[in-house]
């Protein structure tokens, strides 16, 4: 196309050092701080605690794989549109093997509270048996290590490699980078639909849906779309990434209403497949969800997942408003916490809605340590890959 | 070819895609609007450089969409509810169980949509026609392979046969040509 060879008259940005300082330390902040209240929750109410901690941490752990999703798919189908953004993406998946501490106390300290099988021993339950190979101990913990392993190190190389590029501006990087994206898109499919597996679906060993990765992962790439609107506005607002236009947003947008409808396009097949079936060991995890005052929450999911932001996102013109597309956004995490709450804590509390504390604790523990995280790196390089040699394409963008 | 038949428009040809798209944008700021470019390839921007506004395709599809939403809709609820009410696979008819009917109610949709809009493309399109009076123009068909060419009809009301042809070549126009009906 012509505007490959036009230059992006752009000078690198980079975020002010002293404020990126300031907000990782308030982030580290909030982070000892739901570490403090879960610590005591820990001890004084383990069961709420091991709930409270999986949902949080598997709030932010879908928020960093959705983002990690992102760029690969970014560089997989050698996308031009968000080369200004991506720098962003790799910065939140930068944090997904941090993120790896975090679970080791639901690994080490909870796990027989979460996963009923695992204190079970062999005979107890003959449904149990039949899954004992996957479903033991041993194997557990390698896939965990297997999961972060390889979810992390496609993150990390990706972000490597494009901060390499900042430096001696090399096209090779762009090549490597595509190829570790075509390799990372099946490593992210199948760790993240395994992890939904173990970790999710695992807190009732005898429910099952083949749909279930899908339907996590529906979720997982939505909200972090909806993430990353959110973070470009407020590199916006605060001055920077003024090269970031509607046209930006717009292709944003689109990605937020194809994956607007793709969640409930899963989350309804998922629930008509078991529904329309009628088999008892499908059927009870939505017979919890769905009776008691789970029933308004999972009533809420549906018509806040998808009947609110589908009309506003429909049309072009909502799309390219920034602010009320980042209105969408802070709407679609919300129903990302509220999705995964349902999914995890109906499983502790079957007789009700039973707020904690420790729900919000968690998530300011593992949410404030990953936004600290994030903070550190957004100041370490440029806001954006200045020496991509395609930038010129994604500042010209017209859709 | 007779000299006596009726004035298409002017044909004219440009040596890129860039001197095709400035020209473009003097042309829409002259005020022309029954003209169009034709070129081997899309070309990113020539839309906003033509001056052409968003498409009403959409509005139309979306009320298609919705026809096909109301169809679906009435199809399975009317017999189903209401003139042959019958329990099947014990599940009563609430507004609950209309989950069961949703893949039906989609599929309309998405069908209605589907032919709303290939149907209203051609209307716009005024498709089918077996030919068309470019194809008069011999040069025409270079189109297809490294021609950037832009027609200006002489039903546009700031057609003129002498002032146009000038206007294009002093825009950079190469072959300026006029295309008989």
């Amino acid at each position: 196309m012509s505007h490959s060879t036009e230059s992006s008259n752009l000078t690198a940005e980079q975020f002010d050092p002293a404020v990126g300082k300031k907000l990782s330390s308030i982030s580290f902040a909030v982070s000892a701080l739901g570490l403090l209240i879960s610590a005591f929750g820990l001890f004084a109410s383990r069961e709420q605690f091991a709930f409270s901690w999986l949902f949080g941490f598997m709030l932010i752990f879908t928020l960093c794989v959705g983002a990690l999703f992102w760029t690969i798919l970014h560089h997989a189908t050698d996308s031009e549109w968000g080369i200004l953004v991506r720098r962003q993406m790799e910065n939140v998946a930068s944090i997904i093997p941090a993120l790896s501490v975090f679970f080791l106390p639901l690994l080490l300290l909870c796990a027989p509270i979460l996963w009923k099988w695992w204190e079970k021993s062999p005979g107890a339950d003959p449904l149990l048996d039949a899954k004992a190979a996957y479903l033991n101990h041993t194997f557990f913990t390698i896939r965990y290590v297997l999961f972060f392993v390889g979810l992390g190190g496609v993150a990390t190389v990706l972000a490597r490699r494009s901060i390499a590029q900042d430096k001696d501006g090399a096209p090779e990087h762009t090549y490597v980078m595509r190829n570790a994206a075509i390799i990372g898109l099946p490593v992210l499919g199948v760790c993240l639909t395994f992890a939904a597996v173990d970790w999710l679906m695992g807190l009732d060993y005898n429910w099952f849906s083949t749909m279930w990765g899908v339907y996590i992962f529906a979720g997982t790439a939505g909200s972090s779309m909806a993430l990353l609107v959110l973070i470009v506005t407020g590199l916006r607002n605060a001055g920077y990434l003024k090269a970031v236009n509607v046209e930006h947003y717009h292709v944003m947008g689109k990605f937020m209403l194809a994956f607007t409808v793709f969640w409930a396009y899963i989350g309804y097949s998922q629930y008509m497949l078991i529904w329309y079936a009628n088999i008892p060991e499908e059927t009870i995890y939505f017979k919890i969800r769905n009776t008691e005052s789970w029933h308004y929450l999972s009533t809420f999911l549906v018509v806040g997942r998808f009947f609110i932001p589908f009309p506003f996102l429909l049309f072009q013109s909502t799309k390219k408003k920034p602010k009320v597309l980042c209105g969408v956004a802070a709407w679609m995490i919300g129903m990302q916490i509220l999705d995964l709450y349902v999914i995890v804590l109906p499983s502790l509390h079957q007789t009700g809605i039973s707020p904690s504390v420790f729900d919000i604790a968690s998530i300011a523990a593992v949410g404030g340590a990953a936004a600290g995280l994030y903070f550190r790196r957004l100041s370490a390089s440029c806001l954006f890959p200045k020496r991509d040699p395609r930038l010129a394409g994604s500042v010209n963008l017209h859709n | 070819m007779s000299q006596s038949r009726k004035v298409y428009g002017l044909g004219a040809e440009f040596e890129s895609a860039a001197s095709l798209m400035s020209a473009a944008e003097k042309i829409r700021d002259a005020g022309f609007s029954h003209w169009d470019v034709h070129t081997p390839f899309p070309i990113h921007g020539m839309d906003k450089a033509m001056g052409l506004g968003k498409s009403n395709l959409s509005a139309v599809v979306f009320v298609g969409g919705l026809l096909g939403f109301l169809t679906g809709i009435s199809l399975v609820t009317i017999p189903s509810f209401f003139i042959y009410p019958m329990i099947v696979h014990g599940k009563p008819y609430t507004w609950a169980t209309l989950p069961a009917f949703f893949p039906i109610i989609f599929e309309l949709t998405v069908l209605f949509s589907a032919f709303t809009a290939v149907g209203t493309m051609f209307a716009m399109n005024q498709l089918p026609r077996l030919h068309h009076p470019v194809f008069n123009w011999d040069r025409f068909t270079r189109f297809t392979d490294d021609g950037f060419l832009m027609v200006i009809e002489a039903r546009d009301s700031k057609f003129s046969e002498s002032r146009t042809k000038a206007l294009l070549e002093e825009i950079g126009a190469k072959n300026v040509t006029l295309i008989h009906d």
